[in-house]
C-alpha cells in the first residue's frame, strides 16, 4: 500500500503548474470561446516541446516511460488551471490506442508524431442510441476485396476538429452491442466520404461529429485484431478517464481555492461572509467530497499503474466519485458567489461548465455506478 | 504507487481474520451495528479473551502489554476485527483507546504503574467525563469546580453523557480549578475513583432502550492531590492531545465496511417480485452509490497510513473522517433497514425473528447517535472551515 508520490512526481508537478501560470489565464479561456478549436496550436507545440505528450510513451518513440502517477500529477495542474489543450484526446485515448494495440509500423508511423505533437490523434467510438456504452456500434466496416469499406456516424468525437488521425470503431460481426466483432480502424479525415461537422461543447472546447460514407481503409489499417477492438478500446478509455478523474480533482481543489478567497474578503452585515456557518459549512462539503474524489483517483491510478485485476472497478468508482463531486461542488461555489458567480465576467463559472463536461465524458455518474454493479458482480 | 498491502501485511492480515474467524464466539459476532453495544457480561468475557490473546490493545509497544503493531498493521487489524462482526469494544474504549496513550505521555511513573495494567486485563473499567449540562459543543464552559483543600481535591457538579458510568470504577474528568481568567485556562485533569462518597450516578435510557450513558452528580467529593494528571490549570491541553490519539480512529472504517457488506448480503438473500432484492434497479443503484462513497472513504485512510510510514504527519484528509464516516455510516444504516421491507419496523421481537432484525433495527436507531457525540458534524464543519480552509473567525 502506497499512495506516495516521488520527488520526481512532484517536480513535475512544480514545472506544469509554472507553465499553466505562465502560458495561460482565465482571459485566454474567455478569447479561446469563439475559436473554432478552443485551444491554441502553439501553446500545444510548448508542452509537446516539454515532453509531455510522451510522458508514458516508450523512449523508442520519443517518450519519457514513466508511470501513470505522472499523468496525475500533470492532469490535476491541468485541471486546476483548466488548460484547455487536448493532451487526453491525444495520449490517452488516440495514441494510446496506437501504443497498446497497433503494429509496429503504425506505432512508429504515429507515436513520434504525437510525442512532437505535430499529429493529432483522437477516438471516434460514440453512436446515437448507444449512449455512454462503448460496446454499442452500429458502423459497419465491409469487406470487399483487399479493403474494408466503412459507413456510420460517431457522435461527440472528442477533439475531433483538429484531427489527423481518427481511431474509428466499426462493427464487423457479432450484432449491434456485443463486445466481440469490433474492429478498430485508423481514418484520415482527408479520405473520400469522410465528413465532419463541428461542435462547441459547454466548456469551450470541440467536438465533431464523424460521418463515414463508404470509405475505404486497407487492410494495414485496421489496430489490433479485426473482431478484437473492444479490449483495447477500454483499458484506453479506462486510462483516460483516470486521467480526466485527476483532471477534475484539480479543478475540485480551484474551485474551492476561489471560492475560499472570496468568502473570505466579500463583506456583508459588516463582516466577511466566510464567517457565517452557512458558508462556512458548504465551504466545508466542498472540501470533504474533494478530498474524498481525490482518494478515489489515487486508487485508480495506482490500479493501472500496477495492473491489477480491479482496474475498471477502481476506474468506475472514480468516475462516479468524481462527476458527483465535481458538479456538486461548483454548483455550491456558484451559490456562493452570488451574482457574480452567475457571470462571463467571473472565473467560477468556468469550472461548472468544465464540471458538466467532464461528468458527462466517458460516462456519467449513473452509467459509472450501472458499470461497478455488473463489475461487482451484483 | 502501489494498492497492494506487501506480503508480509497480507500473511498480518491472513493471521488476523483467521483468528477472528476461529475464535469470536457465535454471541459477540454479528450482534451490533451502528455503534450499538453488547450485553456487558459478554462484553466483558470477550474482553477477556482479547487480553489473554495479547490483542487487546495490539498497537502498544510490546513492553506495555500490546502487539508493537505497526501502523499499517494496526489498522489491518482493526479493519480484519471489525470484518469479522466483532463488536465495538467498549470496555476499553476511553481506557486504553484515549486515558492510557495521555498517561504514557503527561501522567507519572506513578499513575502509569497504577492505572494500565488493569485497564488491560479489564479489571478497572473507565469512563470519561468530559461533558455537562451546559458544556457540550462549547466544552470549555464547564462550570464542575474541583478546589484545593489541603491533600484533596473537593468536588461538586455534574458531568454528563458519560458512556457505561454504572458499569464502571473509575472516571477520568474536566474539571475548574480557576474561573478568574479565560474559560480554557481554568481547566484540570483529575482522576477520581467511583466508589469514593458522594458520586451519585444516574442512568439515561436512550432510543434504543438501553442505558448508555448516564449522569454523575458529584456532591464534595474528595478526590486525592496525587490524582491530578498533568499541572494544574493544563486540563484544556490534555484534553486536546487526548483527541489527538484518535487520529486514525476518529472513525472505524472498518465497521462500515463490514456494515455495508451486510446490507449487500442480505439483498442478495431477500426476494423481491421474484427475484434477489439486489437486482432491482433502484436498490442496487443506491447501494452502488453507498459502496462508491464507502471505498472513497477507506481509500483516504490508505493516503493516511502512507502519510504516517514515512514518517510525515498526515494531512487535512484526516480531519473530516469522523463527520463524514458517521454520515455515511447513517446512510448505509438506512439502506440496511430499507432491505427489510415490513421488518423494517420491528423491535426487539428477539424469539421470532432471527437476529439481523434486531442487528438492523438497533444499528439504525443507535446510528442516529453517531453524528452527534465525538463532536457534532455541525461542529466538524466549522473546524474545518476555520482550520483547514482557514476562514475568518470574525
Amino acid at each position: 500500500m502506497d499512495f506516495q508520490l516521488s520527488s520526481e512526481h512532484l517536480s513535475l508537478k512544480e514545472s506544469v503548474a509554472s507553465f499553466v501560470k505562465k502560458d495561460h489565464s482565465f482571459d485566454r479561456l474567455r478569447d479561446l470561446r469563439n475559436d473554432p478549436l478552443g485551444y491554441s496550436k502553439e501553446v500545444w507545440k510548448k508542452m509537446a516541446e516539454l515532453g509531455w505528450m510522451g510522458l508514458i510513451y516508450p523512449e523508442e518513440y520519443g517518450g519519457l516511460e514513466l508511470d501513470f502517477a505522472f499523468v496525475m500529477v500533470l492532469l490535476e495542474e491541468f485541471g486546476r488551471g483548466l488548460l484547455p489543450e487536448p493532451w487526453i484526446s491525444n495520449v490517452l485515448l488516440g495514441g494510446n490506442l496506437v501504443l497498446m494495440g497497433g503494429s509496429e509500423s503504425q506505432k512508429h508511423e504515429v507515436l513520434p508524431g504525437v510525442v512532437s505533437g505535430d499529429l493529432m490523434i483522437t477516438a471516434a467510438y460514440l453512436e446515437n442510441d448507444g449512449r455512454y456504452d462503448i460496446n454499442f456500434c452500429a458502423t459497419s466496416a465491409e469487406q470487399r476485396g483487399d479493403a474494408y469499406f466503412i459507413s456510420g456516424k460517431k457522435i461527440f468525437v472528442l477533439d475531433g476538429l483538429s484531427a489527423d488521425r481518427f481511431v474509428v470503431t466499426t462493427r464487423t460481426s457479432e450484432s449491434v452491442a456485443d463486445k466481440d466483432g469490433i474492429t478498430l480502424f485508423m481514418v484520415s479525415p482527408q479520405e473520400e466520404g469522410v465528413e465532419l461537422t463541428p461542435l462547441k461543447t459547454m466548456d469551450g472546447r470541440n467536438a465533431c461529429i464523424l460521418e463515414l460514407k463508404d470509405v475505404s481503409a486497407p487492410g494495414s489499417n485496421v489496430i489490433g485484431e479485426v473482431g478484437r477492438g473492444y479490449p483495447l478500446l477500454s483499458e484506453a478509455i479506462d486510462q483516460a478517464t483516470a486521467g480526466l478523474c485527476a483532471e477534475m480533482v484539480g479543478g475540485m481543489q480551484a474551485s474551492i481555492d476561489l471560492t475560499v478567497a472570496y468568502l473570505s474578503e466579500r463583506t456583508q452585515f459588516g463582516k466577511p461572509i466566510g464567517t457565517f456557518q452557512t458558508p462556512q459549512h458548504k465551504a466545508a462539503d466542498m472540501f470533504i467530497q474533494k478530498e474524498l474524489a481525490l482518494s478515489s483517483v489515487y486508487y485508480a491510478i495506482a490500479s493501472i499503474d500496477e495492473k491489477t485485476d480491479e482496474r475498471a472497478l477502481a476506474v468506475s468508482i472514480a468516475k462516479a466519485k468524481c462527476s458527483s463531486a465535481y458538479m456538486e461542488i461548483t454548483k455550491a461555489a456558484i451559490q456562493l458567489f452570488g451574482g457574480i458567480g452567475f457571470t462571463n465576467e467571473g472565473d467560477i463559472g468556468f469550472f461548472l461548465k468544465r464540471a458538466k463536461v467532464s461528468e458527462i465524458l466517458f460516462g456519467d455518474t449513473n452509467y459509472h455506478l450501472d458499470r461497478y454493479t455488473r463489475l461487482s458482480g451484483y | 504507487m502501489k494498492v497492494s498491502y506487501s506480503s508480509d501485511e497480507e500473511r498480518f492480515r491472513e493471521e488476523v481474520r483467521k483468528w477472528f474467524e476461529d475464535n469470536t464466539p457465535p454471541d459477540v459476532k454479528d450482534q451490533t451495528l451502528g455503534g450499538s453495544t453488547l450485553e456487558h457480561g459478554l462484553m466483558f468475557k470477550w474482553h477477556k479473551t482479547l487480553y489473554e490473546k495479547g490483542w487487546i490493545v495490539p498497537e502498544f509497544p510490546k513492553e506495555l502489554g500490546g502487539a508493537g503493531l505497526s501502523e499499517t498493521e494496526q489498522f489491518i487489524f482493526n479493519y480484519e476485527y471489525s470484518n469479522c462482526g466483532a463488536p465495538r469494544l467498549k470496555t476499553k474504549l476511553v481506557s486504553l483507546g484515549m486515558l492510557a496513550p495521555l498517561l504514557l505521555q503527561h501522567g507519572t511513573k506513578e499513575q502509569q504503574d497504577r492505572f494500565i495494567p488493569d485497564m488491560l486485563s479489564g479489571k478497572t473499567i473507565w469512563c470519561q467525563g468530559f461533558s455537562e449540562p451546559n458544556a457540550g459543543s462549547d466544552l470549555a464552559s464547564l462550570n464542575m469546580k474541583a478546589v484545593l483543600e489541603g491533600d484533596h481535591f473537593v468536588l461538586n457538579g455534574q458531568k454528563t453523557w458519560t458512556s457505561m458510568a454504572d458499569h464502571a470504577d473509575w472516571i477520568f474528568l474536566l474539571v475548574r480549578t480557576d474561573s478568574s481568567g479565560k474559560k480554557q485556562e481554568g481547566i484540570s485533569f483529575l482522576l477520581a475513583d467511583l466508589k469514593t462518597p458522594g458520586i451519585t450516578i444516574r442512568p439515561i435510557e436512550a432510543l434504543t432502550d438501553h442505558a448508555p450513558f448516564c449522569e454523575v452528580f458529584f456532591d464534595d467529593v474528595r478526590v486525592p492531590k496525587e490524582n491530578l494528571v498533568g499541572k494544574m490549570g493544563e486540563g484544556w491541553k490534555l484534553a486536546g492531545a487526548l483527541l489527538q490519539h484518535e487520529r486514525l480512529n476518529a472513525f472505524p472504517v472498518g465497521e462500515l465496511i463490514y456494515a455495508i457488506e451486510t446490507v449487500r448480503k442480505k439483498s442478495e438473500k431477500t426476494i423481491y417480485r421474484g427475484k434477489p432484492l439486489i437486482q432491482d434497479p433502484v436498490f442496487r443503484r443506491k447501494l452502488a452509490a453507498l459502496e462508491v462513497d464507502c471505498n472513497s472513504l477507506l481509500y483516504t485512510f490508505f493516503r493516511i497510513l502512507s502519510q504516517l510510514k514515512v514518517g510525515s504527519a498526515p494531512g487535512p484528509e484526516a480531519s473530516f473522517l469522523k463527520v463524514y464516516g458517521s454520515e455515511l455510516y447513517r446512510r448505509v444504516m438506512d439502506l440496511n433497514i430499507e432491505a427489510l421491507g415490513p421488518y423494517g419496523q420491528s423491535w426487539y421481537n428477539l424469539e421470532e425473528f432471527d437476529n439481523s432484525i434486531h442487528q438492523a433495527t438497533m444499528g439504525w436507531i443507535n446510528s442516529t447517535s453517531l453524528t452527534i457525540w465525538g463532536g457534532s458534524s455541525e461542529i466538524q464543519r466549522t473546524v474545518i472551515a476555520t482550520q483547514v480552509l482557514k476562514l475568518p473567525r470574525k
